[in-house]
């Protein structure tokens, strides 16, 4: 089996662009969901007696408010005192009416519970601008040193050109993986660090293997092939290496999601579900993309030397 | 070829066992009712508040203290950069700057052993306000700082560092530890001043009203160094370092209440963890075994081998060293960190076998396949470690190593230094991983293949992925 990718390269630069477009119109349309590490919001503290379990508590605040909130139960070392603590983002602080209100409907679907309201905090987010412009400074950094540590290990295949285009490839498979926790509905939090996170050393992994094996094929054809026919051959070669290390991390993360459906850990598959998506997408750009994209580049550079 | 011993394959196996059964389950005796633990096992790996809950603390500022929104944050800062020094690496930090309230959460299970809850809470309550005073000015009735002791001389922000060392008594040969600081420079010259005239006389240094230490002058000190000696342990020295380095509080925080408060991710969380994981490792093993024949065998083995050096690396694995804070980004890390072991020994698996199908013998084959193999595990493993420095640097706790070249960036920028270390969590254990990967994936996986090539039983080209 040999596909044509470089051949073909047209219509792959097409379906992420579309894919790509795609995660804008969900982000404009859907929305991400910022947890309150980022956004802010209200800690409120109900105490309560007898057994509730944090998923009805929490669906029962849902449906009042009508919209997400994470609920942890709470007790107090000294009194023996339990709570349950409801963490909601907001724009603006909950008002008066809407926290009596809230009290009132829990207090007439727990009868039992003698549930009361003990403690409202309105929180400044944790990770705020201050996160978001070191996450920057940390791209940032990570993108030039990317650039520069494959521009020496791949100069003899022109470098610079490969690291620019595995830093392209790895903004690809990170914005899909986005689009995916947006279109879910998934809370962006430190689940969802955890998977940019992974999916960035995926991809940068998938690209190397591939620029590894044409800068080795480069050294025993030198100029003599072709250079789109030299690309394809490598991730050719690459490709069941490629395919199979996809298919054991796919395999690896259906087994977390069976087993978190299973123990009913819902939260676990947030973190699962996007980074299957992250691996596939990593798996689609190294194969039909990052290959393409350089050879395409390099193409244009020939062009332009024999042009001048 | 230099060929390699058949027990190489054995001594291999017999050393990653070891590794994998203490990491996992520890090594400790009895001694009547007293439990010595000497390597932790699995156990004691202590589990984010995403997973297993932990304590929640509200803290306030003292009644009489209007604090303004400025104090707030910079008791924020404070208290972050204090978590990390206790080596919690997993906390969540909220300011109600209304209600001028920071409400802390950090990991804890209510029968941990090494690890007290309380004493973390006081010790991030405190002021830490470090002073000298000329001479020991103290109350005479309450033995702490007297009232009218005026101006001191210096404060804990005129350190500009400060360290943990063991200095040898010049009299007695005697090793102990002290905390030695480096001042800033606008401050060296304050200090030559108040030593000059302190010739002969006592300078004390107060922490928090209570006197540390009294040590009389020799003579005037102009480079801006000073040590602390008092009767110190090494942790306790490395304690106080800490709390000068972390700065001090505008004001002392007051504990408003303190609960324990369950897992973020809902209940269950820890044991669908460890199953999934279990689980998945099983599978992952079994398919490399039955794809990859003997090169998956061995490199099964070898992921064991990762996979416990790295638990290892999160309890800290002798009993001395403090245990990291393992949350879902944590794990993050492991699985990725696993994910290049799987694809170092995918990648030398497949380049034996394309050797092995141009018909050359099986040593040469394992041979040039490793060799070709390894320029492409090194080159993708090594970009990832300079991502996970990098996280580390950025997200980390500003006295590391790793943190220097970011610190003047940030600083220029206005950005505190010390955040929330979910990042940093995912950094260490991926970091951790990939040095184990080079050690496990790649040289024990060369070892115990090449060893097990010796034998006559292997020695058939289909169990390196050649035709039937």
């Amino acid at each position: 089996m040999k596909l044509d990718i470089i051949g073909k390269r047209k219509i792959f630069f097409g379906i992420s662009i579309v894919a790509l477009v795609l995660v804008l119109i969900i982000t404009i349309v859907v929305g991400p969901k910022l947890d309150i590490q980022f956004k802010g919001g209200s800690i409120a503290t109900y105490t309560y007696t007898g057994d509730i379990t944090p998923d009805e508590f929490g669906k029962t605040v849902e449906s009042f408010l009508g919209q997400d909130v994470t609920v942890q139960k709470q007790e107090n070392s000294v009194t023996g005192q339990t709570s349950m603590v409801v963490s909601l983002t907001s724009n603006k602080n909950l008002t008066t009416e809407t926290q009596t209100g809230l009290l009132e409907e829990l207090q007439t679907t727990y009868a039992d519970n003698e549930i009361e309201a003990s403690d409202i905090n309105n929180v400044d987010p944790v990770m705020g601008m201050e996160f978001f412009k070191k996450c920057i400074v940390a791209v940032v950094f990570a993108s030039v040193i990317m650039i520069v540590y494959i521009g020496f290990r791949f100069r003899k295949i022109g470098g610079a050109s490969a690291g620019v285009v595995s830093v392209i490839a790895l903004i690809h498979d990170v914005l899909i993986a986005y689009g995916v926790f947006v279109l879910l509905g998934f809370t962006i939090n430190d689940n969802f660090i955890a998977v940019v996170l992974t999916i960035l050393g995926y991809s940068i992994n998938d690209t190397i293997v591939i620029y590894d094996r044409i800068r080795e094929n480069k050294r025993y054809y030198g100029n003599k092939m072709e250079l789109g026919e030299l690309v394809n051959m490598s991730i050719n070669q690459c490709l069941r290496r490629t395919v199979t290390t996809s298919l054991t991390t796919v395999m690896a993360l259906i087994c977390i999601c069976v087993v978190a459906v299973m123990m009913n850990v819902s939260s676990i598959l947030s973190f699962a579900v996007p980074m299957m998506v992250g691996v596939i997408s990593g798996l689609y750009s190294s194969v039909f993309l990052s290959g393409s994209l350089w050879t395409l580049w390099q193409e244009k550079k020939a062009a332009k030397a024999a042009k001048a | 070829m230099k060929r390699v011993g058949k027990p190489v394959f054995f001594v291999v196996v017999a050393i990653l066992a070891l590794l994998t059964y203490a990491a996992f389950f520890g090594v400790s005796s009895k001694y009547g009712d007293i439990d010595r633990t000497y390597i932790k096992g699995a156990d004691d790996i202590r589990w984010g508040i995403d997973i297993r809950g932990g304590v929640d603390v509200t803290f306030s500022p003292p009644e009489e203290v209007d604090a303004t929104d400025e104090e707030m944050s910079a008791a924020e800062s404070v208290i972050k950069t204090r978590l990390l020094n206790q080596n919690i690496t997993d906390s969540e930090v909220y300011t109600d700057t209304n209600t001028d309230r920071i409400i802390v959460r950090f990991p804890w299970k209510s029968n941990e052993q090494d690890f007290n809850p309380e004493a973390a809470i006081e010790e991030l309550g405190k002021t830490a306000q470090l002073a000298f005073y000329k001479d020991v000015p103290i109350d005479q009735t309450t033995g702490l700082l007297s009232a009218n002791a005026g101006e001191p001389v210096l404060t804990g922000a005129d350190v500009e560092k400060a360290e943990f060392v063991m200095q040898q008594d010049p009299t007695t040969g005697v090793s102990q530890p002290v905390v030695s600081l480096v001042l800033k420079d606008e401050a060296k010259e304050k200090w030559a001043e108040a030593t000059k005239e302190q010739v002969g006389k006592q300078i004390s240094i107060f922490m928090d009203d209570e006197v540390i230490s009294a040590p009389t002058v020799d003579e005037e000190i102009t480079d801006g160094r000073c040590v602390i000696s008092g009767n110190f342990t090494a942790e306790s020295a490395v304690e106080l370092a800490n709390q000068i380095n972390g700065g001090a509080l505008p004001f002392e925080l007051v504990t408003q209440s303190y609960n324990a408060i369950s897992p973020t991710l809902g209940m269950g969380a820890k044991d669908a963890m460890v199953k999934a994981g279990a689980a998945a490792f099983i599978i992952i093993a079994l398919f490399m075994i039955l794809y990859y024949r003997l090169p998956g065998f061995v490199a099964s083995i070898a992921l064991m081998g990762q996979l416990a050096g790295t638990i290892a690396a999160i309890t800290g694995f002798f009993a001395v060293f403090p245990s990291f804070t393992l949350t879902v980004p944590g794990i993050a890390g492991i699985i990725l960190g696993l994910g290049f072991g799987v694809d170092a020994n995918i990648i030398s698996a497949e380049r034996i076998r394309e050797e092995i199908r141009t018909g050359k013998g099986i040593d040469a084959s394992i041979q040039s396949g490793f060799q070709n193999a390894f320029s492409a595990i090194f080159d993708s493993n090594i970009t990832v470690v300079f991502i996970a420095i990098i996280l580390m640097g950025v997200f980390g706790p500003s006295d590391s190593i790793f943190a220097i070249p970011f610190n003047f960036l940030f600083s220029w920028m206005g950005l505190g230094t010390a955040t929330a270390g979910s990042v940093y969590s995912f950094g260490y254990t991926l970091l951790v991983s990939i040095i184990l990967n080079f050690l496990m994936g790649v040289l024990s996986s060369r070892l115990m293949l090449r060893s097990l090539a010796g034998f006559k039983p292997f020695r058939k080209a289909w169990l390196y992925g050649g035709e039937k």
